[in-house]
């Protein structure tokens, strides 16, 4: 997405957006990983960070930038207040680092992570 | 850590396994019981300092308070364990962490509600609690919180709960007495806290502590206090934490209010500009005046942070430094928003506005003060233009928790308060409410809106307490109730069958009436309450009806009763078609 002052352009990648909301997703309380897309289960397939982007999707739609998320929760906190603390902390870390407000942060929750599994 | 002052330093050997300390006196070692009250009076104390926790916050995260978030959680955790059939420590501490799971709010409150669950897991079996098992029992919350996270960042409540964790197994390795291992844990966590700006820049930037660490330390010092036996909450017995008292005091201006407690003093910030200054010596020096404090800069330029007593010495000190500038002093016990900026006299009263003050503040204390609950916007308002003066929303199944009407009740100026329940399922919540609350509380039983507007009117302020009472019961009972609502399930009630879909009617609580239409329903509890003897029919609709079905059911019962007045109200409330008061 690109922001135009009176200086010039700046051109920010959604690869950048997606670095900095990764980032931000895994200091969340409560998040575990960042899980693919398209998988579902406890087992999760916690992606190596080379594969993060496919479990955070950034899309720009005439200017309004929604952040999907799909994350691995711990079992045992209270998962909606987790999810919500994942939205407002991309969000609020989004914003602040870009200087652009969000439309929506979506919190797709892929599994939970099991304190056996070893991390 | 120094061992010199523990028993071990003095040539004694604690027994491993018992709770007998090394001394060969039993050691400060909790039971089920024990433990309970210890937790409930870690979370008075965090009430009443959440206030200052809050104020702690830095990222503006909408989503709450720190304090009233840890403080939300910690309710939940301590209303689980209130059952007197709990007696192991094991039980208290697992029931604990289950009701900060459901309750937790917030960040902090979930990492607080994984510190439990840790604590709980270790704790799992064992009767008592003496100072090893809580050091280990705190060691696994720790760590289980630490595992909540993909990313932990240090300078937070993780790094306050890891240092105590830490300090309380060292101590534990010393003596089993819990007091003693508990007294370490808090103290680590206070240095941990003070810390804190030095772990994550953005406390240093802001010039404080890391909240959610400040309120771990507080329920770790209410544990504390609670063990040996100090007070936690400020003198009145209530069941029920006590409020701030400087948050009553808000509402009544400077000068005409109660004088808020000494508690927590001021908390004051400066530079101080000069040459050759010494950091460390200052910071040794301000520490003795003060708690948390916070001392950064070089020989050039030094920023103090600190909360102290008497501003006066440390500013004196301040002065005597170099050049002072930026200089900010907030009393912390004045909860009240300024109305005046800082620096400027407020304006002194004039005699006129004084009698007009004075008028004003005797007038909201004539009378009780009056708590009802409504289940719509539309009845909300008939309420308080009848002179309720705190309405607490039913919500959709007509069910307020015993807290939200303690709540009512205590934020009420009004030291006798009058509640009106509406509702059959709310009698037993607001008795509850009435016997935790430390005020004088009537419950009147109304069963209905209708009943419970019947009483409102009866009330005369002039009147004493028991007066009042007797005479709002009465007039509970002189009302007719209608109620017209759809059945969700089939069901046998009252000896009538009804189905799925059905429009029931209820006179005064029972099911008497079943039709096709809300309207048909109207006519025949009408007819059952005997409406042509009586005087006025107010309809109150519901959000099922809209406005113009309304004014046509009110057009026909016109028809049908031309000797009585008909009145339709928007009461706005959900499920029920419409709610009768006949009288």
């Amino acid at each position: 997405m690109t922001k135009v002052n009176r200086v010039g352009r700046i051109q920010i990648s959604p690869h950048a957006i997606t670095t900095i909301a990764s980032d931000a997703v895994l200091q969340c309380y409560g998040v575990v990983g960042i899980a693919h897309k398209n998988l579902f289960g406890s087992l999760a397939d916690l992606l190596q960070s080379e594969r993060w982007r496919r479990g955070v999707e950034v899309r720009v739609n005439d200017g309004q930038i929604t952040v999907d998320l799909y994350v691995i929760i711990q079992y045992g906190t209270r998962i909606s207040e987790v999810a919500h603390g994942v939205m407002h902390g991309v969000k609020y870390a989004l914003e602040r680092t870009l200087g652009v407000s969000i439309a929506q942060v979506n919190v797709h929750v892929q599994g939970l992570g099991m304190l056996n599994d070893t991390r | 850590m120094t061992a010199t002052d523990s028993h071990c330093a003095r040539g004694k050997v604690a027994l491993p396994g018992s709770i007998v300390n090394s001394a060969g006196e039993a050691a400060m070692a909790l039971d089920g019981a024990a433990f309970r009250d210890v937790l409930n009076a870690a979370l008075v104390w965090l009430d009443r300092h959440h206030e200052i926790v809050n104020a702690l916050n830095v990222f503006p995260v909408p989503d709450g308070d720190t304090g009233t978030n840890m403080l939300l959680t910690m309710k939940s955790a301590c209303q689980e364990i209130g059952n007197e059939n709990l007696s192991s420590v094991g039980e208290v501490a697992r029931n604990a962490a289950q009701g900060a799971l459901m309750g937790a709010r917030g960040n902090s409150g979930v990492i607080l509600s994984q510190i439990l669950r840790g604590m709980a897991r270790r704790l799992d079996g064992e009767t008592k609690l003496n100072g090893p098992r809580f050091a280990a029992a705190l060691s696994e919350g720790s760590r289980i919180a630490y595992k909540g996270v993909s990313k932990p960042i240090e300078g937070t409540i993780l790094t306050v709960v890891r240092e105590a964790a830490t300090a309380a197994e060292s101590a534990a390795a010393l003596d089993v007495d819990l007091a003693f291992v508990l007294d370490r844990a808090v103290r680590a966590a206070a240095e941990a806290v003070a810390n804190t700006p030095n772990l994550l820049p953005v406390l240093a930037q802001a010039g404080k502590v890391d909240s959610g660490g400040k309120g771990l330390f507080l329920i770790l010092e209410g544990m504390q206090r609670a063990l040996l036996g100090e007070a936690v909450d400020s003198g009145a017995a209530c069941g029920w934490p006590a409020a701030l008292p400087a948050a009553q005091a808000q509402r009544l201006p400077k000068g005409r209010r109660p004088l808020p407690a000494h508690v927590y003093g001021f908390d004051v910030q400066f530079l101080v500009e000069g040459s050759g200054l010494d950091v460390e010596k200052i910071r040794h020096s301000i520490a003795a005046l003060g708690e948390y404090p916070l001392v950064e800069g070089d020989s050039r330029l030094v920023k103090v942070h600190v909360h102290v007593p008497d501003p006066g010495k440390v500013l004196s000190y301040a002065v005597s430094l170099g050049f002072v500038t930026d200089v900010v002093v907030e009393n912390m016990d004045d909860m009240s928003v300024p109305a005046t900026p800082a620096g400027r006299d407020p304006e002194p009263p004039h005699l006129a506005s004084q009698a007009v003050a004075v008028a004003a503040t005797s007038e909201l204390h004539v009378g009780p003060g009056v708590v009802v609950v409504a289940p719509g916007p539309g009845i909300e308002k008939v309420f308080r233009s009848l002179g309720a003066h705190s309405v607490v929303a039913g919500g959709q199944t007509m069910n307020p928790s015993t807290e939200e009407l303690l709540e009512a009740i205590q934020d009420l100026p009004h030291h006798e308060v009058v509640v009106l329940p509406n509702n059959s399922n709310v009698i037993m919540t607001a008795q509850q409410a009435q016997a935790l609350a430390c005020k004088q509380v009537v419950v009147v039983p109304s069963r209905t809106v209708p009943q419970g507007i019947s009483a409102l009117l009866a009330l005369d302020a002039r009147r004493p307490l028991e007066a009042n009472a007797e005479a709002m019961t009465a007039a509970v009972a002189s009302v007719e109730t209608g109620e017209v609502t759809m059945a969700v399930q089939d069901a046998r009630f009252d000896g009538i069958q009804v189905h799925t879909g059905d429009i029931i009617g209820l006179h005064n609580d029972v099911l008497t009436a079943m039709g096709s239409s809300s309207a048909d329903v109207v006519k025949q509890l009408l007819a059952q309450m005997g409406t042509r003897s009586l005087e006025v029919v107010t309809l109150f609709f519901g959000q099922p009806v809209s406005a113009t079905q309304a004014e046509e059911l009110q057009n026909e019962v016109r028809k049908l009763y031309p000797g009585q007045e008909i009145e339709i109200v928007d009461g706005g409330q959900p499920f029920y078609h419409y709610i009768i008061s006949a009288e």
